[in-house]
């Protein structure tokens, strides 16, 4: 383990983030300007350009549906895709840097079926979009505090009663998504949870965008600040407490964290699948296993990665296809991969 | 020990094959007390000359049995259907009744049998019930109506009388016959009008996502009939997921909301600003799809009121005559037998359940 913690040169990790940021910024301007509804690149430029505070003043040369589109439509989506991306990879770098464990995502903590099954719920009950936020939102949270209750329960602080509990309220929630499906209108109301259950952007608008920008930017910022002691609690415990961590109370810390940005993600795009447990790796390929710089490469190539399949979810047809299945259906087989390339190297035996 | 066991095993199995074939005696030689039928899938299924005794598992479907007069042979249901709220008022006998299944897709096969059905009827739109085998292995003969076009509404009901039995037959007729004059009468006035007079119209359910429903499908018939034309041309079938800028760029003179709740999400289609570009919300066309016995805009026998209020409200200069609250009441008093209040007619235009 700590064999792997050799540090690639800073300047390396420096020179990967700026060209990941340069990506995305251009990864960006191609979902502005692409969709079903056609408008010409110029346009859109100076839609957006119009609206930089203290620029000269643009004429508005651009008829009322075009102006709807980018701004309404394209650009509150493409923020929350964008902050989903990063929220759920640095979610995963984080906890696969805690548990010591490459094969573990946001879904372990029992958030994401938690937050689930609060939005079917609330489609079952047929709630306004608010109430589909708002009951995933409180479902998520409550799905972390089952998970704290339980492995105190079990008595120990330790990873496996976490993971443990994590695993049961995970299914607990399963069940009860499932029970709902089972009660919903086939006709009516199944297509729909089915749907959201699938993961998508569809709904994106100017009053989601807080919803998962305040607590993924809030909680994204304290987990970035925190990346020196993930770096330390990824040594194991023992080696952690050693060197004066608070094992327990930090890794919590950590955890709550996540379970804010997974269920602000969840209540307003569904279950996103796959990015928290692939992206890191990515990112471990690129620029090792520091945090201090794992995590913000997560970040951006999370980023990335869900804004070009969202990208693809809208355009590649007349219909909207479901994002979680772009990002399970790509990242599977991508996953398969890197592990049959890198299984002889990097995350070994603990 | 093991030989023992073999010889229990072999008697019981001889037990319950001579039981069987002593069943399968009996009944054939009842056999003329049978007839048979053809169902949407084509097949011929033999049905007792009386049925009494009906379990039926499509939800939009009860309110055909109710106003042919069939419902009391009604012994098991759907859960789906015993939630529907006039349903209720009008027949409440539906809430005590047993259900088979929760929704139609699988059911409990020995609450199935606990109930001695004649016969089960179900929808059909191309794809055979998951529990088809189970109950073909129990002996009970399943008719299947088809589920697909506006047509299909009239083919149900008179295969609904005829499976049910003599008097229903009649009713199913007359009923079928009022249908097709609702259709022929909006027909007279939509056939002449040209491409470009007909409103793009878009039927929209929304239930936590954006699902509108395209052409090939009962609902595309109707806005057809109507003088309409679906402004969704290039989708095929019902509740298909768009993106917002794919109806930005349909851009529909009309949007018709049809799935619960209709009314709250006309107002939130008429108060988001992203929709606010679209033609029908400029204009303030945005409509909730009126609702009753079963939803107007389904598989439902209040398709032929729904006709009639398509037409109304593409083209209310041609429909000048016509009075929906008289053909409404009128509907309910012949087929359902209930006088329709103002009260219930509001909530029915709003597709709310009835006020008490």
């Amino acid at each position: 383990m700590n064999a792997t913690l050799q540090k690639p040169s800073r300047t390396r990790a420096l020179i990967v983030l700026f060209a990941l940021l340069a990506v995305l910024a251009i990864a960006s301007v191609f979902y502005l300007a692409l969709g079903r509804y056609y408008v010409p690149a110029g346009t859109v430029a100076r839609i957006l350009l119009a609206a930089v505070p203290g620029s000269a003043p643009v004429s508005p040369r651009w008829q009322e549906t075009e102006w709807i589109v980018v701004w309404l439509v394209r650009l509150p989506r493409l923020l929350m895709v964008v902050l989903a991306g990063m929220g759920l990879a640095l979610s995963g770098a984080c906890l696969q840097g805690i548990f010591r464990n490459p094969l573990v995502g946001p879904h372990l903590v029992g958030v994401s079926s938690g937050a689930s099954f609060g939005g079917v719920l609330a489609i079952l009950l047929s709630l306004p979009a608010a109430g589909v936020v708002g009951l995933a939102f409180a479902f998520g949270m409550l799905a972390l505090v089952m998970v704290f209750g339980l492995s105190r329960l079990a008595g120990r602080a330790g990873i496996l009663s976490l993971v443990l509990a994590g695993v049961i309220v995970s299914a607990f929630f399963g069940a009860l998504v499932g029970l709902t499906q089972h009660l919903a209108d086939p006709e009516a109301k199944l297509p729909g949870m089915v749907y959201w259950l699938m993961g998508s952007f569809a709904g994106a608008d100017w009053k989601k965008a807080p919803i998962i920008g305040i607590p993924t930017v809030a909680a994204g910022i304290v987990l970035l600040l925190l990346r020196w002691r993930i770096n330390l609690l990824s040594l194991g415990d023992t080696d952690a407490a050693a060197l004066g961590v608070k094992v327990g109370p930090l890794r919590w810390g950590v955890l709550v964290l996540i379970s804010l940005i997974v269920s602000a993600q969840v209540s307003v795009s569904g279950g996103v699948g796959w990015i928290g447990l692939v992206i890191p790796h990515f990112a471990r390929m690129l620029v090792g296993p520091d945090h201090r710089a794992l995590m913000p490469a997560s970040v951006l190539l999370g980023g990335i990665y869900l804004l070009v399949m969202d990208c693809l979810a809208r355009n590649l047809t007349s219909l909207e296809i479901p994002v979680g299945l772009l990002t399970a259906l790509v990242g599977a087989p991508v996953f398969a991969f890197v592990f049959w390339k890198t299984q002889a190297r990097g995350w070994g035996r603990d | 020990m093991k030989n023992r066991l073999f010889s229990l095993v072999t008697l019981s199995a001889l037990c319950i094959s001579l039981l069987l074939a002593s069943c399968g005696r009996s009944s054939a030689s009842a056999a003329p007390k049978t007839r048979k039928i053809t169902d949407a899938a084509g097949r011929v299924v033999e049905i007792p000359l009386l049925v009494n005794r009906v379990v039926d598992l499509w939800p939009a479907h009860h309110g055909m049995v109710l106003l042919l007069g069939g419902a009391d042979k009604l012994v098991g249901t759907v859960a789906m259907a015993q939630k529907q709220p006039w349903l209720q008022k009008l027949y409440p006998r539906i809430k005590g009744l047993p259900a088979v299944t929760g929704a139609g897709n699988d059911l409990n096969i020995e609450t199935l049998l606990s109930l001695h059905p004649d016969v089960i009827l179900m929808s059909y739109a191309g794809g055979m019930p998951s529990w088809m085998d189970k109950v073909a292995a129990v002996h009970i003969p399943v008719v299947l109506m088809p589920a697909v076009t506006f047509d299909d509404i009239k083919t149900t009901i008179l295969m609904t009388g005829e499976v049910l039995g003599p008097k229903q037959a009649a009713a199913a007729r007359d009923f079928a016959k009022y249908y097709q004059d609702n259709i022929d009468r909006v027909r007279a006035v939509t056939a002449a009008i040209p491409m470009e007079g007909r409103p793009k119209v878009l039927h929209s359910m929304q239930s936590g996502v954006l699902a509108i429903d395209g052409v090939e499908s009962l609902i595309d018939n109707w806005i057809n009939i109507a003088g309409g034309a679906n402004a969704a041309f290039n989708v095929k079938g019902l509740g298909k997921i768009v993106t917002l800028e794919q109806v930005i760029k349909w851009n529909p003179d009309v949007i018709i909301c049809g799935t619960a709740p209709n009314l709250a999400n006309k107002r939130k289609i008429m108060s988001d600003p992203q929709w606010s570009g679209i033609k029908a919300v400029k204009n303030g066309k945005v409509y909730a799809n009126p609702s009753g016995v079963y939803l107007w805009d389904r598989h439902s026998a209040e398709g032929a009121l729904q006709i009639l209020w398509a037409a109304k409200l593409l083209h209310p200069e041609k429909f000048r005559e016509l009075d929906m609250k008289k053909e409404t009441a009128a509907f309910y008093r012949r087929f359902f037998h209930y006088n329709l209040t103002d009260g219930d007619f509001d909530s029915i235009m709003n597709a709310e359940a009835p006020r008490h």
